[in-house]
């Protein structure tokens, strides 16, 4: 059991989210950044959909009342009884020991992963918190967390190598989209502002959704407002004003804005880390090309937990003048 | 009609009757995703419902678009059934303190706050879908002699069970949340009950009649419903 001695922000319990009652109205939610939250998974042995802590900016501090081994991924000072340990790496504690968590460097969201997950009630078939229709609740200091049971042997010092790590520094980053489905409701013109612009994440963001900042895109004719559809995480609105809002993980089901993209599943954890200020670009891909990005980023986060499950190994190798990581089987003797 | 298939990013793919609020429309759209639904291919997570278009969301590592497009145009004619439709009677408290913008819609539209009541609460409504939020129905057939355009100002903070009026529509507040709506009466029913099965009260195709009733009627189920007392 674990138990929270203080809770400096936003900290809720999410896991891969809750598909299968948006035609309810209940959205998806889940990790923010399911990238790293998969690692963090991955680090301490679980299942990449198991449940963890998500933190906004600033970590909790706890208390593990039985052993555990745990692993946080976010470019964040830790302590463990106030000795500095590192992240992106799994830990042994034992029944007493204190974990502190500082925060992030860069990046908006950090994850706490425990071998065995969180134990939660599930509602709706998830543990992810969604506070507004009473799914969960933001935890609080005092709150106790139990955990799931498991093995814990083998499980800690393992450590995710430097190259490995997402990157969430940079103050300006490229988003790919998807254009469509509304794009009838955009004049050509609108859409090259989409395309070509710089857009600023604002201060006006949270799970549910990014308001971006930077040159108003031009509606067509038809106006900013559809007939209500659905809409899926991801999805960029543009209402009135011009200015694009993109749908995050706790996003409404159904839209009366019209939807000039759709942010490609494998850059929206990139988004989702963007603080306030950060600058975005979008460029446009066809949907093949995003499933297959997709696809590649599938391949590269089973890579990452077979190479930390020990069953690959990783080398630094340089292709076309790039340095990668590549990944080869480790073979089993006998 | 054939309806647009279109992407809506790279796992789901929006099937679109065009932007019409009309019964036969939202026949097929409910004809498909039960279609759909009823065959779930492997690659399906789940069906998205609106108005006149339809979200079909896939796990898009098991199947690329092309393949999902294809597998969908065998669901476009899907026979409309003629499901059972349940008429769920919905008390509410008109106007006071329940419905604070009630005086407002009566005014506007030359009647009386009895009017009000008795226009609002005749009407069987059809419910659309379910969308926005958990539980939120989006209620057709209003009688236009009680629309009301939205506040220009929304409220913060709108209580569960509130029901309102914007535009043409009618609907009910599942839970508490900001909301633009003009206010005119308030339901002790729980729309959204994560505990329950289903977890919302009304569901696509259901029709609506509002019940007016009075204060001490609402106190006295608001607490069988909430299991507290009314705030």
């Amino acid at each position: 059991m674990i138990e929270l001695l203080k809770v400096p922000s936003l900290l809720t319990v999410q896991d891969s989210g809750r598909p299968g009652y948006r035609k309810l109205g209940v959205p998806l939610s889940g990790f923010m950044d399911d990238f790293s939250a998969r690692i963090a998974n991955y680090i301490v042995g679980n299942p990449g959909n198991a449940p963890l802590l998500e933190f906004l900016l600033a970590g909790p501090a706890l208390r593990f009342n039985a052993s555990s081994v745990f692993a946080v991924a976010g470019d964040a000072d830790l302590r463990l009884n106030g000795v500095p340990i590192e992240p992106w790496t799994s830990h042994w504690a034992k029944r007493g020991d204190v974990l502190e968590v500082g925060s992030l460097r860069s990046g908006l969201y950090g994850y706490i992963a425990f071998a065995g997950g969180i134990k939660c009630e599930r509602l709706l078939g998830s543990c992810s918190a969604y506070p507004k229709a009473g799914l969960g609740r933001p935890l609080k200091a005092g709150d106790e967390l139990n955990l799931g049971y498991a093995i814990l042997t083998g499980k800690d010092s393992r450590y995710l190598p430097l190259q490995l790590r997402p990157d969430y520094s940079s103050k300006e980053r490229e988003i790919r989209v998807v254009l469509g489905p509304n794009l009838e409701h955009f004049t050509d013109g609108g859409i090259e502002t989409f395309l070509g612009s710089v857009y600023t994440v604002t201060p006006e963001s949270d799970r549910m959704g990014y308001r971006l900042d930077g040159p108003a895109v031009e509606h067509s004719r038809r106006g900013a407002d559809i007939v209500t559809e659905p809409l899926v995480p991801g999805t960029v609105q543009v209402p009135a004003n011009g200015k694009p809002i993109v749908m995050m993980r706790d996003a409404q089901t159904t839209g009366g804005y019209a939807k000039i993209a759709t942010v490609i599943s494998a850059d929206l954890h990139l988004l989702a880390q963007s603080r306030p200020g950060t600058r975005v670009r979008f460029r446009a891909v066809d949907v093949e090309e995003a499933q297959e990005i997709l696809r590649r980023r599938e391949r590269t986060l089973n890579a990452i937990e077979k190479f930390l499950n020990g069953e690959m190994r990783a080398y630094r190798i340089r292709t076309f003048g790039e340095e990668r990581i590549a990944f080869t089987k480790v073979e089993k003797e006998g | 009609m054939q309806p647009e298939l279109k992407p809506a990013g790279d796992s789901a793919l929006l099937i679109s009757f065009g932007e019409v609020i009309d019964d036969y429309v939202n026949d097929r759209v409910h004809a498909i995703a039960s279609a759909v639904e009823k065959a779930s291919p492997d690659w399906l997570i789940e069906v998205v419902p609106a108005y006149s278009s339809l979200l079909v969301v896939y796990d898009p590592l098991k199947a690329g678009y092309g393949e999902v497009e294809e597998a969908i145009k065998g669901f476009l004619d899907a026979k409309i059934e003629a499901f059972e439709s349940r008429l769920v009677e919905v008390p509410v408290v008109y106007g006071g303190e329940y419905g604070p913008d009630i005086e407002f819609v009566a005014r506007r539209n030359g009647l009386t706050i009895d009017d009000v009541i008795e226009i609002h609460s005749r009407q069987v409504y059809r419910v659309y879908f379910l969308g926005f939020l958990p539980g939120f129905a989006y209620l057709g057939g209003m009688d236009e002699r009680i629309a009301t355009p939205r506040l220009e100002r929304p409220r913060l903070r709108v209580p569960a069970g509130s029901v309102g009026i914007a535009g043409k529509q009618t609907g009910i507040y599942p839970l508490e949340s900001p909301g633009g709506w003009r206010l005119i009466g308030r339901t002790p029913l729980r729309l959204f009950d994560p505990a329950r099965e289903p977890p919302t009260l009304l569901q696509p195709g259901d029709r609506v009649r509002f019940i007016p009733i009075e204060e001490s009627e609402f106190r006295e189920l608001y607490e069988r419903e909430w299991g507290v007392e009314g705030d």
